[in-house]
């Protein structure tokens, strides 16, 4: 939090002297793939996945090589071995009716693909408390000083407390779900969108006289996005990890924090917990998770001051008479019709999520969604 | 005051008929009155001082000479048969002699005594003594057939100000000999018996030419004047002086009238700034605290004000230097070559001479620029001998911070400011004494809510002491104390203050001894640290932080030193020193013991240690050799070598590019070992074109070990056991660096080309703690290419302008060279460290600094400057980052400074 401040107080310095950013191509000599191993067993009565892939290069879409044909097994403190079963290719899964985490539990993951074998040390399953409570506040932001075009947005917060003291690092991740209108008359007008979380939110009460979070922030929802508009929902899952997971992510942080100023931790990669057995030297990326799990939702159904942005930019013509054939609904859509006026009235656009929401999302009403 | 000891006896000539001499009636019983107290008597009674040298009176005693009443037929009479002579020399002034007469030109010799047959002087290689000039004889003319050389010494000091003057050349071109003064202004020649001219030449100051008859070893004491408009007559030619004279390979010495003259980038001049043009010397980036010299991190530069380290050298994140340049007189630079005298840092020492402000009368200055205001005032408190200096600097930046639109910024607020006193004491030769003081605060809000505050004090006390003009010493108590203070009320329950500070208390002790052909300095200094490594507080009661604090660093650090600077002939000189240091880490303190097989980590604790209040747990010595030779080629030019050891036991600690704010000091301790270095340099010096231009060359090799550097990611703040995270690294550099460089006239320019590079390589042997699998790798501010060149046109009296540019290599930075998710987390991996580099670096400012006015009486002086920096407005690349865009990363050149920044500054002088 100390250095985080200090970038951004550097970041403004830096800013008055009006400097600027381009993008470019770091031309990489070197085209690593390295096997990344990640995945996580839970207290839940659910499928644990393990997902096996190959690193990508920079300038390329993250995580798509997957790793096939390997076999995964987890084994237990009491030499207890469950294999994994691949579905769909590069995840591999538990059998929820077989197999399921215990707390104080203690797991290790093994992986045999491409002739090599890779494993970790037994991790325990830590308790964890639950989420005390979930909450937001709303956030003004201020574009431009003088401006009255005031946006503002929702701050979201939790705020946790381990009696026992036992849950000394917590992490988060959330997914977020939210009802989506397309503000046009078109068919397929509202659905709803589903996207998890890619922040690493981790929190060490170790230097607290109790193991206690509060306020801690999950992350801003901006009326810019098109969130707010209707009714957004947060799934915020709570974990316990050990001091080693914790190091890892904060590391991770760290690092990843970098936003190219001089107070930049120098970059350096991170091991996880993953070694290949026959081959100390080579690296193996990600992480084995065991951890209990408790969540709590939120809805948020509010007026805040501002536009999303999409409302601008939907409409690219507007055309009178007949509406053509051919071209509609490759390349454009109608997403207004006034046909009942004389001559009809078509407003068009480019843009295909302003046609039709199921680009985005799902027409499906999540089940666990409330009216309001 | 009184002139009572004279070691010089001055015999002048002069053309011009003698004043007549006056008869002083002396109407008391002076019989049997010892001389001294005749003449006290004789002086209090007429308009009359007497010179001589005490050792001949001492014990005589006047007789009873019937009838005599005037003072000349009295001392004709005590003389008698005595060997001493008298002559009153212009109206007043009585000058005794001890073995000859003093007799006007043209005079007919009288009286009794021998007198010294003409000529009078030596051949030599003075120029023939025209009628009007003024001869300075030195010695007694009788030990003119004593064979053998004799010693010329003495001291330089500025006219106005009476502060000595450092660095000024002496030089007698028909010997073609001559040297520097040292830091008190001292010199001293070994030269042939005869007569010589002599001339003394500083920057910025009247050249002053002295006809010089020397039988014997003696003092030549010189005050020189500044050049009241140094645009006029600064055409003092730099004989093949300094640099080909001078011992040390790698020492520069920035004279503050000519950073002054340098282009500004907000509107200040600033001493590190001006550092950065010599070559050898490079930063990370515009904005990082620090310098780099010869390949060495900023935390290895031993930066010295008073005589004592300062632990924080910048304001504002590295924009502007911590110390006034208000107060500066001169500042050297030692790259290499560092003399016996310092020690404690790896790469260098830049010792920063302060002013000792004005003995003679009340003068002072003051300024304002976009950002600072400043003020010095100076004078005498009784006039040469007590006088003060008290200079200040303040900012006024939040202006800038509300004129950007953004609410964030504007509830934040931003500071520095400092002060600096110096009362000085000189009640005689003997003995001179000072006090000093330093204080700077920065003071940072962000947002209202997380406030940064910066502290940095130094005191000092130093007492020089003159037991001969050949024998001094100087004792120096010094205390400097560093401290941050962070904190943020942004969550109430996670309000926290976190402190760290560094407090260290030096005694100094050092001697200088002229004897024969050799030059000793020679002394012990002991310092003691006590280091506050974090403590860790809640801010109020409602913060649950809980209170948390590493335990507190103490050690005693001490050495002794011994150097001679010997003259082996004209052509050869030696420097040949030994320094001696010890470090000391006290308790008390807990230890953890590591498994030695496995990697330091809590898993790999075996045991804990706990160590006692005033125990010594650890302890570190070595010696440290510093040699160096010089040879001269010939009139102009001159070769010398150096080698040079270093130790450092205090170290920055920083895992980022560039010196952090939360960056914290650490002594060295069980398991921090010290720093050690060493340095091989050769020198080649020539002066060309008419001595009008220098040119050196420099080419160094040097070799670290026990640098300290860090595993991935980590965080130093709050870190209980740094030792876990540490990894050892060696490091090597070499380089070369060329100067050409015009230092006076009305056009000033200089050319300097560096290239060198820096190396590191980890020696740790367990996975964590190796770098690039072991292999050498380049440091952040390996920077092979460095090109400078400055400009000063002196345009008119009024007008001057000045130009400087830069260019250098792209520093290297490490790229990610895969990625890959854990859940939806996108992470970088990255692989060989600083294997890439970012776009070289250009930037060219220039500045017009123009005077108000040329009268030198006027009560206020002012003069603007103009500046304008990154002319080119380059679009220079600051650093490069790499962000996540759908799923895919992509990297950034981040730039600042990427237009021109005009500043206007105003400043006068009173």
């Amino acid at each position: 939090m100390i250095r985080l401040s200090a970038i951004i107080l550097m970041f403004y310095i830096l800013s008055l002297a009006e400097g600027c950013t381009i993008e470019f191509d770091p031309e990489i000599r070197t085209d690593e793939e390295l096997l990344v191993v990640e995945g996580m067993i839970t207290d839940q009565n659910s499928v644990n996945r393990i997902k096996l892939s190959l690193s990508t290069r920079i300038g390329k879409p993250v995580g798509t090589n997957k790793v096939t044909g390997a076999v995964v097994t987890i084994t237990d403190e009491n030499g207890i071995v469950t294999t994994l079963r691949e579905s769909p290719a590069g995840t591999y899964v538990t059998d929820s009716t077989v197999f399921r985490g215990r707390t104080g539990g203690r797991y290790a993951l093994n992986v045999k693909v491409n002739g090599k074998s890779y494993e970790t040390g037994f991790v325990e399953m830590l308790p964890v408390p639950p989420i005390n409570s979930l909450y937001y506040e709303k956030v003004v932001i201020t574009a431009a000083r003088d401006s009255n075009d005031i946006d503002e947005g929702a701050r979201i917060y939790v705020d946790s407390y381990d009696p026992s003291g036992k849950c000394l690092f917590f992490r988060w991740d959330y997914v977020e779900t939210w009802e989506y209108q397309i503000p046009y008359n078109v068919v397929n007008k509202i659905c709803w969108v589903t996207e998890r979380s890619d922040e690493i939110l981790v929190k060490n009460t170790s230097l607290y006289s109790q193991a206690k979070v509060s306020k801690f922030p999950v992350l801003f929802v901006s009326n810019k996005s098109d969130r707010l508009k209707e009714t957004y929902s947060i799934l915020v899952r709570q974990y316990s990890v050990s001091e080693e997971e914790y190091n890892f992510w904060e590391k991770i942080r760290n690092v990843s924090q970098n936003v190219g100023n001089l107070y930049d931790v120098t970059p350096m990669s991170i091991q996880g917990n993953i070694r290949c057995c026959d081959d100390p030297e080579e690296t193996v990326l990600g992480y084995f998770s065991v951890s209990a799990v408790t969540e709590k939702r939120l809805f948020i159904h509010d007026t805040f001051l501002g536009l999303p942005v999409f409302v601008t930019y939907c409409a690219t013509d507007t055309l009178q008479g007949v509406l053509p054939d051919t071209g509609l609904n490759s390349d454009y859509w109608v997403i207004e019709d006034f046909s009942d006026e004389i001559p009809p009235f078509w407003v068009i656009t480019t843009f295909k999520e302003c046609a039709d929401c199921s680009t985005r999302g799902t027409k499906v009403r999540p089940p666990f969604w409330e009216e309001f | 005051m009184r002139f009572r000891s004279a070691v010089v006896a001055i015999l002048v000539l002069i053309a011009a008929s003698a004043a007549a001499q006056e008869n002083y009636i002396i109407d008391w019983d002076y019989s049997g009155e010892q001389f001294e107290s005749f003449v006290q008597k004789a002086e209090a009674a007429h308009n009359i001082k007497f010179f001589y040298e005490k050792g001949w009176i001492n014990d005589i005693v006047l007789g009873d000479y019937p009838g005599k009443k005037v003072l000349g037929e009295i001392l004709d009479s005590l003389f008698a048969e005595k060997d001493i002579y008298w002559y009153e020399f212009r109206k007043g002034s009585i000058i005794l002699t001890k073995s000859y007469v003093i007799k006007l030109a043209g005079e007919a010799p009288g009286g009794g005594g021998k007198y010294i047959p003409g000529p009078d002087r030596l051949p030599g290689t003075g120029s023939v003594v025209s009628q009007g000039n003024l001869v300075t004889v030195i010695g007694n003319p009788a030990g003119r057939d004593i064979p053998g050389d004799v010693m010329l010494s003495g001291y330089i000091t500025n006219e106005d100000t009476r502060e000595p003057v450092a660095g000024a050349t002496i030089y007698i071109a028909g010997l073609s000999s001559g040297t520097i003064s040292n830091q008190y202004g001292f010199y001293r020649l070994i030269i042939p018996k005869g007569s010589h001219q002599v001339r003394f030449s500083f920057v910025g100051m009247k050249e002053k030419t002295v006809e010089l008859n020397i039988f014997d070893q003696g003092e030549l004491n010189i005050e020189m004047k500044n050049v009241l408009v140094p645009l006029k007559e600064a055409v003092i030619t730099a004989e093949k002086d300094v640099t080909v004279q001078r011992f040390e390979v790698g020492v520069e010495k920035v004279n503050v009238t000519s950073f002054r003259l340098m282009p500004t980038s907000m509107g200040e001049s600033d001493i590190v700034k001006s550092i950065l043009l010599v070559p050898g010397v490079n930063t990370i980036g515009e904005g990082s605290a620090g310098f780099n010299v010869r390949g060495g991190s900023a935390d290895q530069n031993l930066i010295l004000l008073y005589g004592a380290p300062l632990y924080n050298s910048n304001h504002f994140f590295g924009f502007f230097s911590a110390v006034n340049p208000d107060i500066i007189r001169d500042v050297t630079l030692y790259k290499g070559g560092i003399p016996g005298r310092f020690g404690g840092r790896l790469s260098s020492v830049l010792e920063i001479v302060p002013r000792e402000g004005n003995r003679r009368e009340f003068a002072g200055n003051a300024g304002i620029s976009p950002v600072t205001a400043h003020f010095s005032v100076e004078g005498p408190i009784k006039k040469d001998t007590l006088f003060y200096l008290l200079t200040g600097r303040t900012t006024y930046s939040d202006w800038i911070l509300r004129a950007v639109e953004n609410t964030q910024l504007n509830n934040s607020s931003a500071s520095f400011n400092d002060l600096n006193a110096r009362i000085a004491w000189d009640p005689g030769r003997k003995n001179k004494i000072d006090l000093s003081a330093y204080y700077s605060h920065d003071a940072f809000r962000l947002n209202s809510d997380t406030s940064y505050k910066y502290m940095n004090s130094i005191v000092s006390a130093r007492w020089r002491h003159y037991f001969t003009s050949m024998f001094f010493s100087s004792l120096t108590v010094n205390n400097s104390y560093y401290k941050y203070n962070i904190s943020s009320v942004r969550v109430p329950e996670e309000a926290f203050s976190l402190i760290h500070s560094i407090n260290s208390t030096g005694l100094k002790a050092e001697f200088n001894l002229f004897k024969g052909r050799s030059e000793f300095n020679f002394g012990s200094e002991l310092t003691r640290y006590n280091v506050v490594p974090g403590n860790y507080r809640p801010a109020d009661d409602s913060s649950l932080v809980l209170p948390n604090s590493i335990q507190n660093q103490r050690a005693i650090e001490g050495s002794v030193w011994l150097e001679d600077k010997y003259t082996l002939t004209d052509y050869l000189s030696l420097n040949a020193g030994l320094r001696f240091s010890t470090f000391f880490a006290l308790g008390p303190q807990t230890v953890f013991i590591y498994n030695p097989e496995s990697s330091r980590s809590l898993s790999s604790v075996m045991d804990t240690v706990s160590f006692k209040r005033s125990g010594i747990y650890r302890k570190y010595s070595g010696p440290e050799i510093r040699l160096s030779a010089n040879f001269r080629l010939g009139d102009y030019s001159s070769l010398k070598l150096n080698y040079n050891h270093t130790r450092q036991y205090l170290h920055q600690l920083s895992n980022t590019t560039s010196i952090a704010p939360t960056d914290i000091w650490k002594l060295s301790d069980y398991y921090l070992k010290p720093q050690t270095g060493e340095q091989f340099a050769a020198g080649y010096y020539r002066i060309i074109n008419r001595n009008k231009v220098e040119f050196s060359a420099e080419i160094y090799y040097k070799i670290m070990e026990n640098l300290t550097d860090f595993k991935g990611g980590t965080n130093l703040v709050m870190n209980e056991c740094v030792e876990r995270d540490l990894v050892n690294v060696r490091g090597k550099a070499y380089g070369i660096e060329l100067l050409l460089k015009k230092p006076e006239g009305r056009i000033r320019w200089s050319a300097g080309y560096t290239y060198s590079r820096v190396l590191l390589k980890s020696t740790g042997s367990f996975r964590d703690e190796i770098i690039n699998s072991g292999k050498w790798f380049s440091a952040s501010f390996d920077r092979p290419h460095d090109l400078v060149l400055t400009l000063n046109c002196i345009w008119s009296r009024r007008v001057s302008l000045s130009a400087n540019y830069d260019f250098s290599s792209g520093r290297p930075v490490t790229y990610p060279v895969t990625s890959y998710k854990i859940g939806d987390i996108i992470i970088n991996h990255y692989s060989d460290r600083n294997s890439y580099r970012i776009p070289y670096y250009s930037r060219l400012d220039l500045s017009v600094k123009i005077s108000g006015t040329l009268k030198s009486k006027k009560i206020a002086q002012p003069h603007w400057i103009f500046s304008i920096y990154n002319v080119f407005g380059r679009d220079n690349v600051y650093s490069a980052y790499f962000r996540n865009v759908n799923n895919t990363v992509r990297g950034y050149y981040l730039s600042i400074f990427s237009k021109p920044i005009p500043s206007l500054s105003f400043n006068f002088d009173f």
